[in-house]
Order: C-alpha cells, then structure tokens, then sequence
C-alpha cells in the first residue's frame, strides 16, 4: 500500500479514531514515577525530594552518584520506605486491572476483583493464620500470607468448579455461586474475629489492609504475579473487546469465549490473591479505577487495560502516603482512605460524564 | 469455496430435538432461504452452522470438514453470520463494531491496519452506513443496527454467510438494498449464503432455493415456485388460497385476505 493510499483511507475514518495514545501513556509513567519518588521522601524523618531523587537514582544500573547523604537516610528510603511505595503501587496496579477484567469479563459495572470470593478466602485465610500458635515461612510467604494465598486460590476454585456446567462456565452462576460462597466464608471470618481475643485488632487491621509490614522480601513475591498477570490480561484487550458483545456474537467472531474465561480469570485471580495475602482486602481500588479510566479515555480495553495499571498504582501510592502521614504516628488502615478520597471524585467524575462509559 | 451441508441432523436444547433427521445443503453462489412459522426452528438452524450449539445427531460439514474439530477462529474466517439484532454495547462507535469483524484475522499481538480499516470503510459504504461511522450504537435505529452487522459481516471476508432475519428491521427500501447487496455478494464472488427469512414474498422473489421448515422437519424443498404453492402454505401456516404469480417475472408472490372467507 502506497503512502497516498494510506492518507486517503486514514483521512476517511472517523474523526478521532486514530488519535495516538501514546503522550498519555508517557505523561502518566512520568506522574508515576513522581508519585513514586514524591511518596518515598515523606515520612516521619522527612527527607529532601531531591536527596529521594539521587539516592533512588544512585541504585539505578550504570548510576554512579557520590553520596551527599547519610547511611540512615540511605536505609529510610530504600529499605524501608521504597518497598512499601512499590508494594502499594504493584497492588493497586493489580486491583485496579483485575477489577476492569472482571468487568469486562462478566459485562457487569459492579463487578470488582473480590466478586467470586478472593476476598473472603483470603480472609478466613488470614484469620485462621493470626490465630495458629506457630510461625512458618515457604517460598517467600509467611504464615498469614501463605494462608491468605491458598484460602483464595481454594475459594475461587470451589465458586469455579460449582458454577461450571459441562464445559460451559456461564457468568451468571458464577457471580452467583461467588455471592454465595463470600456470604459463608465472610460470616466464618466474622465468628472468628469476634472470638479472636487479644489478636482481634491486628487482625480487623489486616482486614482493612495496611502496607505497614512491606518489605523488599514481599515485593519480590508479589512482583513476578503482577507482571504476567498484567501482560497475559492486556494481550487479550480486543478479545475483551469482542466479548463486549454477547457470548454468541463473540464465538462468531473467532473469540474461543469458554478458554478466553478461564485464562483471565485465572490471570485476575491470581494477580488479587497474591497482592491480598499481603496487605489485606483493600477495597475500592478494584471497581473504582477501571470506572474512573473508562469516563476520562473511553472503554477500548486496549487503553483501558495499561491505563488502569499505571492510574490504579498512582491511586494506591498516594492513598498509603495519607494513610501513614495524616495522624502520624498512627497509620490509617488503607481501606479508609481509599474509600473517603476516591469516592467523591469518582462522582465527580460521574457527574461530568457525556456518554455511556459501559 | 465453501459448502456447507448436514446429514441426518437432529437439533434442539437439552436433549429435546425441535428438528430431526435434516438432510440439506448450501453450494457456493447459491442463496438459500430458511422459511417456516415462528418456532419451527430457523434460528437455532443458524446457530448448528455456526457452531453455536452442537447437534444432538448427525453431521455438520464445512467444507466438507465435521465443524466440530475445526477451530473457533478458524471457523469464523470461514462462515461469518448476521444474528437476529443483538443487544450491542453503547461504548463502541458504529465503525468499531465493524472492524470487529477483522478479529478473525488478527493474531494476539496484532491490531487492525490500514487494510482493515479500508475493509470496514467499504463494507459500511455497501451497507450505506458509512455516515454512520461515528455515532454510538445506542444512538442507532433496528435497521441502521441490522446494516452494520452486514458490514461486520462482509468484513469477515467469509466464503460463507448465515443470515438471521436479516431484513426484519428494515423499511421496504433497505429490505431490497441489503437483498440485493447479498444476491449481488452471492453470485458474484461465489459465497454459499443461508438466509432466514419469515417474509415469503421477498424469500421468493430473492433465494435460489427454498427450505421450508415444518413441524421440526423440512416440509418442502425447491426453487421458489415449487416451494411457495397454495398446498405447502395452507399446510405450514393455515392460510387459504393466498399464491398468486408476480406480473413481472412470474415468481410466487403471497397475498393474503385477497381470495375472500
């Protein structure tokens, strides 16, 4: 096809379908990592943006800088302070996608990553983690996040398997089946905390999730998920797309619906149960960001994927850095915050809409 | 080429056949319509060809190959349908839902190009639907919807198409636009095309053959003139006498309450 050819047919499609992406993938990375270095200089022992900046730079490849800083502040930023940051934005990066494949997934506005018992698995994991008299650690995860871990994997698996009918998984079940295993575990977990004693608070703080105990060794665990969760989901972006029609339209159209369901549920879960065990169910994120992305850059899963990724990331990052800062030294359980801010500005958002976002 | 063809095929839900023991086929550059009453099962026929559902018994072959073990998206680069009108979701353009029909031909790390664009660009110029490009699908009327799901059709680039009550939403006019756009397709580049239709007279004035479903089996098979007979129609719907030949070119044509009670 010929240069000339080419302008004639992109002069003749509709006005602002071909309209690049690609600043804004750039302009919000470079938010992310302003976010990133910003969320990591304050604290209780505030450091200088600046001396952030040199230090984090310092541990880049290649990187040399001659050290202006003390050894102390060198060990704030980058052993206490950097891991918490990261981990709360792989998390919200995970949450945020799993939310806007789930919604996808099953047509649904309401769905979110805890919709078929991620949750509560990993609650009554977790639960059942606090209260065991031993400690334990395997491949990276300790006793209450390797609990957490399998009480999700376990709970997804059983909403899975009741829902399926011969080699059909139909969604509607499923939400069902999920609601109803959730609604178990959940008055389980309840009976559990109210009997727990002495371990009642940290537990009920588990469960409203906190990055307080994010460290290098977790953001290890959770980033090999993260990454191959996220980059298995945002490959099948147009088939999300199609699978926005019905499920007939979509098999007519060359989508293999029932395999395409399983891989992303399976890619979503995962991604939610690995980020959950450790920091607690966060809600919100998961059915706030795919929303807020789909009002501002439209529902193309194939923005809307990478774009949930790096806003739900900001999202998170900037919700920790309040939960620890407002009424220092208490920290705010994470749930709060994301709930009290993203709220009112997701209606905000809501209220400004033009057109039909779902 | 592609031919599509059943051999003693029973269709139906959950073990409850409403159509038994079919024998048909569909050459390239034939149009065949699919008539009966409401219910006698056109759709779900449809839907055994595109491998929506599978059979209870018997064979469905495309291309002489048992559809069964011929992959999902391999399938759809050969048989491209038009369903009966869908529920489209109201966040795509008119044009999105178009390019669609190029999911077929993309492979996971692919996305559409110029070619494609220009496939979809056509195809909605052929269904006059290219002023439509830009609005949201919830803005558009039954018919507009029926005429981009054709375009989607057309930019699947099948050798096959199956039609579900393709014209049902349309005005006189586009019923005999989009008619002859599919005879035109049919004809001229060889596709085997399968239409439901319930509107006798523009099933025979258009399809080169006709299957009449009845009591879940076929009633009649023929050219037009064989098929819509006063017998046949008395039998299927319970109309009377209601077969008369078109002055112009002599096909049936069907008129009701013309010969009295």
């Amino acid at each position: 096809m010929s240069v000339k050819e080419l302008q004639d047919i992109t002069a003749e499609l509709p006005k602002g379908f071909l309209r690049q992406r690609w600043h804004v993938y750039v302009i919000i990375l470079v938010i992310v990592l302003l976010v990133l270095v910003l969320a990591t200089s304050i604290g209780s022992v505030s450091v200088p943006f600046s001396t952030t900046f040199s230090i984090l730079a310092d541990k880049l490849p290649f990187v040399d800088i001659t050290p202006s800083w003390s050894v102390n502040t060198e060990t704030i930023i980058f052993d206490i302070r950097l891991p918490r940051v990261l981990m709360a934005g792989l998390v919200g990066a995970a949450l945020a996608i799993a939310g806007a494949t789930y919604q996808g997934l099953f047509r649904n506005p309401l769905a979110d990553p805890y919709l078929i018992g991620v949750a509560q698995g990993a609650s009554l994991g977790a639960v059942i983690g606090f209260l065991l008299p031993v400690s334990w650690n395997l491949a990276g995860f300790g006793l209450v996040p390797l609990l957490a871990f399998a009480g999700a994997l376990l709970a997804t698996t059983t909403v899975y398997l009741l829902a399926r009918v011969g080699k059909t998984l139909p969604m509607t079940t499923l939400i069902l089946a999920g609601v109803a295993l959730s609604a178990l575990l959940s008055s389980i977990v309840s009976y559990l905390v109210i009997s727990s004693g002495e371990s009642m608070k940290a537990i009920v703080f588990w469960l409203m999730g906190s990055f307080a105990l994010s460290d290098w060794s977790e953001v290890g665990v959770v980033l090999p998920y993260v990454a191959v969760g996220v980059i298995v989901i945002i490959l099948f972006g147009r088939m999300l797309n199609v699978m926005q029609l019905d499920e007939e339209q979509a098999q007519q159209l060359g989508v293999n619906v029932e395999r395409l369901k399983i891989i992303l549920l399976a890619a979503a879960t995962l991604i939610t149960a690995a980020s959950v065990s450790f920091v607690g169910t966060i809600g919100f994120v998961g059915i706030i960001i795919p929303h807020a992305v789909r009002l501002v850059w439209g529902s193309d899963h194939r923005s809307l994927l990478p774009l949930a990724v790096l806003i739900g990331a900001i999202f998170m990052i900037l919700a920790d850095l309040i939960a620890r800062t407002v009424l220092a030294p208490t920290e705010i359980p994470i749930g709060v915050i994301t709930a009290i801010c993203g709220a009112p500005f997701f209606l905000y958002l809501l209220r400004r809409r033009k057109k039909a976002i779902f | 080429m592609i031919e599509l063809e059943m051999q003693n095929v029973s269709l139906g839900y959950d073990h409850n056949p409403i159509l038994r023991d079919l024998n048909l086929k569909v050459s390239p550059g034939e149009l065949v319509g699919l008539i009966g009453p409401n219910g006698c099962g056109k759709s779900t026929l449809i839907k055994a060809f595109s491998h929506i559902i599978n059979p209870l018994a018997g064979t469905i072959l495309v291309d002489g190959r048992v559809i069964s073990r011929i992959p999902r998206r391999e399938l759809s680069r050969m048989v491209g349908v038009v369903p009966q009108i869908p529920l489209l979701p109201s966040t795509f353009s008119a044009f999105e839902i178009v390019l669609m029909g190029r999911n077929p031909h993309l492979g996971l790390f692919q996305s559409e190009g110029p070619r494609d664009w220009n496939l979809a660009l056509q195809a909605m110029e052929k269904t006059a639907t290219r002023s439509l490009a830009n609005r949201y699908v919830n803005e558009l009327s039954g018919g507009e919807i029926q005429c981009l799901l054709i375009a989607r059709a057309l930019v699947q680039e099948t050798r096959a198409i199956l039609l579900d009550e393709p014209t049902a939403n349309l005005d006189i006019g586009r019923q005999v636009e989009i008619l002859d756009l599919m005879e035109e397709q049919c004809h001229n580049q060889n596709l085997a095309v399968l239409a439901a239709l319930h509107d006798l007279n523009l099933a025979g004035q258009y399809c080169d053959r006709l299957i009449l479903l009845h009591n879940g089996s076929i009633h009649a098979e023929g050219t037009p003139s064989e098929v819509v007979t006063n017998s046949n129609i008395k039998e299927v719907y319970g109309a009377e006498n209601c077969v008369y030949t078109h002055p112009v070119n002599g096909l049936p044509i069907v008129l009701v309450g013309a010969a009295g009670k």
